[in-house]
């Protein structure tokens, strides 16, 4: 795992220059994408398991189309989680101001903090939207069959509206965890002089 | 520290495998709570519409699912708390030793929680169908039930016992992501910091 250990233009030192050659811009950058698009895709998974259901059961009883478009706007809630995070994420992401001679990064750069950063963006990133790919899938069943109940009996609206509930839940834990993680990292954008 | 020594111990990637213990910690936990919390939802759709007034009993499935979301949360905030970011002067502290250890500890959690989510909304769908179809034949067809079952003459026609015995199915089921939990928070206790001199 030391700098140069090998010689030659194919061989790599180990992991540490695998992750290392990638540079936290690009870590970071893949991250903040990742957890949109994820998210988006948990989204409409939900939205489109939700609404076949909705349209096909209101053939049968029309009265139930307006009342349960909540389940789709609580899908939609898992794409504006991601969408909370790409702006949180893209507000951390600074762009160098100084440290930066002839295109390079002079030696008194923070790389430490650099990747350090790169790495959690990434992750939070990821964390977001892989647990909004879960939380809109469950909530796209929650809200299909919670529009064929209504269809048979209109009580039940409410009470299977819960089980919606708990599993939207799952998006906050998703997004608590993004932010915690976000928060200690500093992208270097200067050094100090 | 020797500076061969500080390169082995404290890799700048060190911080990538914590995080992806988080990762894990966090999303697979809340798959397993989302599998379950789907299969056991459509459960009380069916049952619902057969007996409205049991829908509430019928809830225990879906908060045993959501906790094991919460597991997955509480692991991945102990991790990211013990994710120690570089010094002022770029000096990491954050050892791949710790790295490791997290990476394990997310994992842990995260298969473990997977696991019980599945096995409580598969078990809890067919409890929860169980259950109400077995109260509704006695309250409704005292003597023929559905596909042709006679009720149970015991008190209730024997809802009761079937209900706790679906809910211990459950109970034992949200054990797997307890222990998957308890593990991980072992694991976290491992700490190695890099010494700056």
């Amino acid at each position: 795992m030391s700098s140069s250990s090998c010689t030659g233009e194919y061989c790599n030192a180990g992991w540490s220059e695998v992750l290392t050659s990638m540079s936290p811009y690009g870590w970071g950058s893949m991250g903040l994408a990742f957890g949109l698009s994820l998210s988006v895709i948990g989204a409409a998974w939900g939205i489109f398991l939700t609404g076949s259901s909705l349209v096909g059961a209101a053939v049968k009883s029309p009265r139930i189309r307006s009342k349960n478009l909540i389940s789709v706007i609580f899908c939609e809630a898992t794409a504006i989680y991601g969408v909370i995070m790409a702006i949180v994420l893209n507000g951390l992401m600074k762009k160098p101001e100084g440290g930066i001679e002839n295109g390079s990064f002079t030696d008194e750069w923070n790389w430490s903090s650099f990747y350090f950063a790169g790495y959690g963006v990434f992750s939070s990133g990821l964390s977001v939207g892989l647990t909004n790919v879960a939380s809109g899938v469950a909530v796209g069943i929650a809200g299909s069959s919670c529009a064929l109940a209504d269809a048979q009996d209109s009580s039940l609206f409410v009470k299977i509206l819960i089980v919606e509930i708990f599993a939207s839940a799952l998006g906050i834990f998703g997004i608590i965890v993004g932010i915690i993680q976000s928060n200690s990292c500093q992208f270097p954008y200067d050094v100090a002089n | 520290m020797v500076d061969a020594q500080y390169e082995m111990m404290c890799p700048a990637i060190a911080p990538i495998f914590g995080y992806f213990g988080v990762i894990f910690a966090t999303v697979l936990s809340n798959m397993g709570a989302a599998y379950g919390t789907a299969k056991a939802g459509v459960g009380i759709m069916k049952a619902g519409v057969l007996c409205p007034e049991l829908i509430w009993k019928n809830l225990i499935p879906i908060i045993m699912a959501g906790v094991n979301g919460i597991y997955g949360l509480i692991t991945a905030i102990i991790i990211l708390n013990n994710i120690a970011s570089p010094n002022v002067d770029g000096f990491r502290v954050y050892s791949l030793y710790t790295g490791f250890g997290h990476l394990a500890a997310g994992l842990s959690c995260g298969l473990c929680g997977l696991a019980s989510g599945m096995c409580i909304g598969i078990s809890g769908d067919s409890g929860i169908r169980a259950f109400t179809q077995v109260d509704y034949m006695s309250k409704n067809a005292p003597r023929k039930g559905l596909r042709g079952q006679t009720a149970s003459k015991k008190k209730g026609g024997g809802a009761e016992s079937v209900f706790v015995g679906s809910v211990l199915i459950q109970v034992f089921g949200g054990n797997l992501a307890l222990y998957g939990m308890i593990t991980a928070i072992i694991l976290t206790q491992t700490y190695y910091q890099c010494e700056d001199n």
